[in-house]
């Protein structure tokens, strides 16, 4: 449904996009990754045919975006991060004005609008101000506005920023059932615990380049290589440290908040194992934990210095 | 109910048939203060000068329409040239600093639709204001002392130009993005509206309600009837579309994404509109010599500024066009090489210039077919092309993949300034004359302005070998311009080393043709 092939976009000797190349299946949410200024907007902007490359292509549907920009928009929508909304201007009225403007008439528009209200459950703001809403609202209708066309794909920039606990989670659902629609999902965030529950695929980018990408869990597997375990004992903890020293496979041992933490590099029956050596040579064992990592491990994992 | 329910449907289907812009401008307008304010002012202008206007008819002179329907279209005047245009430039402005604009970009609506969409929407906003002042104005006809000719032609006219200062304020706002800038501009755009309106318009409709019909109404209000007044009322009427029209498409230019092709509609309108003023001027072919020797004078003024801002623009476009746009040049067309000289980039504005100037130099011939006339008119293209080609030339040679036309406009603009005073500067700091000369004199041959102005000093001197001299390095600045751009567009991969200050570059295509 979406391909990028070796994209390449530079500002002023900077490369903002480098080579980039992945593709999404249709009904999949991907979640792009990457530090400000990785180039994940550019990229971002490019599938949407605000921008275009200097090199490669990316096709959506099928079209081109350098060829069929026309096409590609009417098969996509576009969440920037910013709402984007009018004074004056009732919720249905924002609706219907985008109606219009994707050229949707008469009973075709009217019906899409209510489509929108009734899947993003605003029924009751059709006719408050949309710029008296609250940050999430705004961002659900501009959500809305993004899908009023019904376009196969979606590419949303940083939709969660912003919103708080509970408009995430209400956000998290509706980006779910959007993809359970069959809409293929292209999405930036900087909060990556909602990406690891949002997304099938990752891809992580850095400097304009793609580090990694797959499924998350395929990511994280390379991730967990070497896992993080912490240690609490009874009395003073340097004992234990000089004894975790020498055990093979740890690494990087340091002491946070009365726990001795560091990394593993074996798998679960070498942790078996260490930990019955530490039973053994009598340490005053009150606690023993693995940390599973998560995005934001691989995230710091895969960024840090790997490209110059 | 279910009968106002299907009113509300029926309409909502109608405005299918409508800009999406403009039903949403509407909206807006309805709930905003603007137009309440605006129509409020209307109301309370017209019944307080339907009150004076019906005590003053009470005196029996049968004229007092005349003075009511002044100071009505003195009211409608500063609501058309001064409050929707300006309401127009916030318009535009909010949906650029609110970044709604990219959002509509990314729909079916094109630029140029959203233009014309914020145009007529404003138009609905002005028949909303001459509706609301009809009444009133139908009264001052009843009152006496104004015809109903007059009438007709005079709310047409101010409508059409109150359309004309919504187009110009619509450009005005596209120029920038920058909220401090663009309220430099908001700001400035009201002082010169009011001013415009203090030195033109107010004293007139004060000295009217004061007279009170002391003008006679058909030196005022009408064009008379003459064959001529129609003549120059045709001419204005399409100088100003074609002028409005071209605002649009300057303002579309600005509101386009790079990506695209942005000027391919713009030359095509300035090709227009410097047809028309050919076309002007040449309709005065089978008058007596004198006359068309004037309109040869109009021709040289009028077309040499319009060629010499042209050229300002289109000779300095970089000479990379966008990806997106360079394939869709790619695309096979029959008319191929006839648009050649509306596409999009340097070289192509080179010979789109060019072209209009064979057409210049053929229209002066026919009005001024003297060798005289005929190098003064090849002076003023040697000049546009030197001050505009040479600069855009040098710089293209050194740079020609760089993204530099801004800057190229403004080293234009710049050494037009220098040429203007540095002849007279040089020669008192190096001869250091005892007396003070401003006369035009060989050095001045580096200063267009005074060197056409003072053509016939020139052909006395024998010494307008220099400014064709001119215009030939400026004409071989030209084809320079227009060999590099073929070179840029047929380089294949023109992408710049990481690390250089220049802007980044697309890829040609090898079947460019011009």
């Amino acid at each position: 449904m979406l391909q990028l092939d070796g994209l390449v976009r530079h500002f002023d000797g900077v490369r903002a996009v480098d080579e980039v190349s992945f593709s999404v299946e249709r009904g999949t949410v991907l979640g792009f990754i990457g530090p400000n200024g990785a180039g994940k907007t550019t990229t971002m902007r490019i599938l949407a045919t605000l921008d275009t490359p200097q090199r490669g292509d990316a096709r959506i549907g099928g079209y081109s975006v350098l060829e069929n920009p026309e096409e590609v928009r009417r098969i996509t929508g576009f969440m920037p991060d910013y709402a984007g909304v009018y004074a004056n201007t009732t919720v249905i009225e924002y609706l219907d004005f985008f109606a219009r403007a994707y050229d949707l008439r008469g009973e075709a528009r009217r019906r899409a609008v209510e489509n929108i209200i009734e899947f993003m459950g605003i029924g009751d703001l059709r006719d408050r101000n949309v710029e008296s809403l609250s940050k999430g609202l705004k961002q659900r209708i501009a959500l809305g506005r993004a899908i009023v066309h019904d376009p196969q794909v979606l590419i949303l920039d940083e939709p969660a920023a912003n919103l708080d606990p509970r408009a995430r989670i209400e956000f998290r659902t509706l980006i779910r059932e959007l993809a359970a629609d069959g809409k293929t999902i292209l999405l930036s965030s900087h909060i990556l615990t909602e990406l690891a529950e949002m997304c099938d695929t990752v891809t992580v980018i850095e400097k304009g380049r793609i580090l990694a990408t797959g499924t998350v869990q395929d990511v994280l597997e390379g991730v967990r290589r070497r896992r993080i375990l912490s240690v609490r004992v009874a009395g003073p903890t340097d004992g234990v440290e000089r004894f975790l020293l020498e055990q093979p496979g740890v690494l990087n041992i340091h002491e946070a908040g009365g726990r001795v933490q560091f990394e593993f590099g074996g798998g679960d029956d070498d942790q078996v194992s260490l930990v019955g050596r530490l039973v053994s040579a009598g340490f005053p064992l009150l606690e023993f934990s693995a940390h599973s990592a998560g995005l934001e491990d691989l995230f710091i994992e895969i960024t840090e210095g790997r490209v110059q | 109910m279910s009968r106002f329910r299907a009113l509300v449907d029926w309409l909502a289907n109608t405005s299918d048939w409508l800009s999406p812009l403009v039903v949403k401008e509407v909206r807006q307008a309805v709930r905003g203060r603007e137009l309440h304010y605006s129509f409020g002012l209307c109301l309370v202008v017209g019944l307080a000068v339907a009150f004076f206007g019906t005590a003053d008819a009470l005196t029996g002179n049968g004229t007092s329409g005349r003075w009511t329907f002044g100071a009505l279209i003195g009211c409608l005047t500063f609501l058309g040239l001064v409050v929707v245009p300006l309401g127009t430039f916030g318009a535009l402005r909010n949906e650029r600093l609110e970044q709604t604009l990219e959002l509509i970009t990314l729909t079916a609506l094109s630029p140029r639709r959203v233009v014309i969409g914020k145009l007529l929407a404003q138009d609905v906003k002005l028949a909303t204001l001459f509706a609301g002042l009809a009444p009133f104005i139908a009264m001052s006809f009843l009152l006496g002392g104004i015809d109903f000719g007059t009438i007709l032609l005079w709310l047409p006219v101010l409508f059409l130009w109150s359309m004309w200062a919504c187009a110009a304020c619509l450009f005005l706002s596209s120029l920038f993005t920058k909220r401090v800038m663009s309220g430099a501009v908001l700001g400035g755009v009201a002082i010169v509206m009011f001013l415009f309106l203090l030195v033109f318009g107010l004293p007139r409709v004060i000295f009217l309600l004061m007279s009170r019909g002391a003008f006679a109404g058909g030196t005022v209000f009408s064009f008379g009837v003459g064959a001529g007044s129609w003549w120059g009322l045709a001419i204005a009427t399409t100088a100003g579309l074609a002028t409005m029209a071209n605002l649009v498409l300057l303002a579309e230019n600005r509101l386009s994404l790079p990506t695209e092709d942005r000027v391919t509609a713009l030359r095509v309108g300035f090709l227009g509109q410097f047809l028309l003023i050919t076309a002007w001027t040449l309709s005065f072919l089978n008058e007596p010599a004198n006359v068309k020797w004037s309109a040869g004078q109009a021709l040289g003024v009028l077309g040499g500024l319009h060629l010499a801002v042209v050229a300002m623009f289109t000779v300095t476009e970089d000479l990379v066009v966008p990806r997106r746009v360079l394939l869709r040049m790619r695309a096979p067309s029959p008319y191929g090489r006839l648009l050649a000289i509306f596409r999009p980039g340097g070289g192509h504005g080179a010979i789109y210039v060019l072209a209009q100037m064979a057409l210049f130099l053929a229209a002066m011939w026919s009005l001024q077919p003297t060798s005289v006339s005929f190098r003064w008119s090849l002076a003023v293209c040697g000049y546009i092309c030197l001050f505009t080609g040479l600069p855009a030339a040098v710089f293209r040679f050194m740079r020609p993949a760089r993204a530099a036309s801004f800057q190229l406009r403004v080293a234009v603009l710049v050494l037009l300034s220098i040429s203007l005073v540095l002849p007279d500067v040089l020669f008192y700091v190096l001869w250091q004359p005892a007396v003070f000369d401003l006369r035009y004199a060989g050095r001045h041959l580096l200063n267009p302005v005074r060197t056409l102005t003072n053509w016939a000093v020139v052909e006395t001197n024998h010494s307008f070998a220099i400014p064709l001299a001119a215009g030939l390095a400026g004409l071989l600045a030209y084809l320079a311009l227009i060999h590099l751009g073929m070179r840029m567009t047929v380089q294949p991969d023109p992408i710049e080393p990481l690390g250089s200050a220049s802007a980044a570059v697309e890829p040609g295509s090898a079947n460019i043709s011009y």
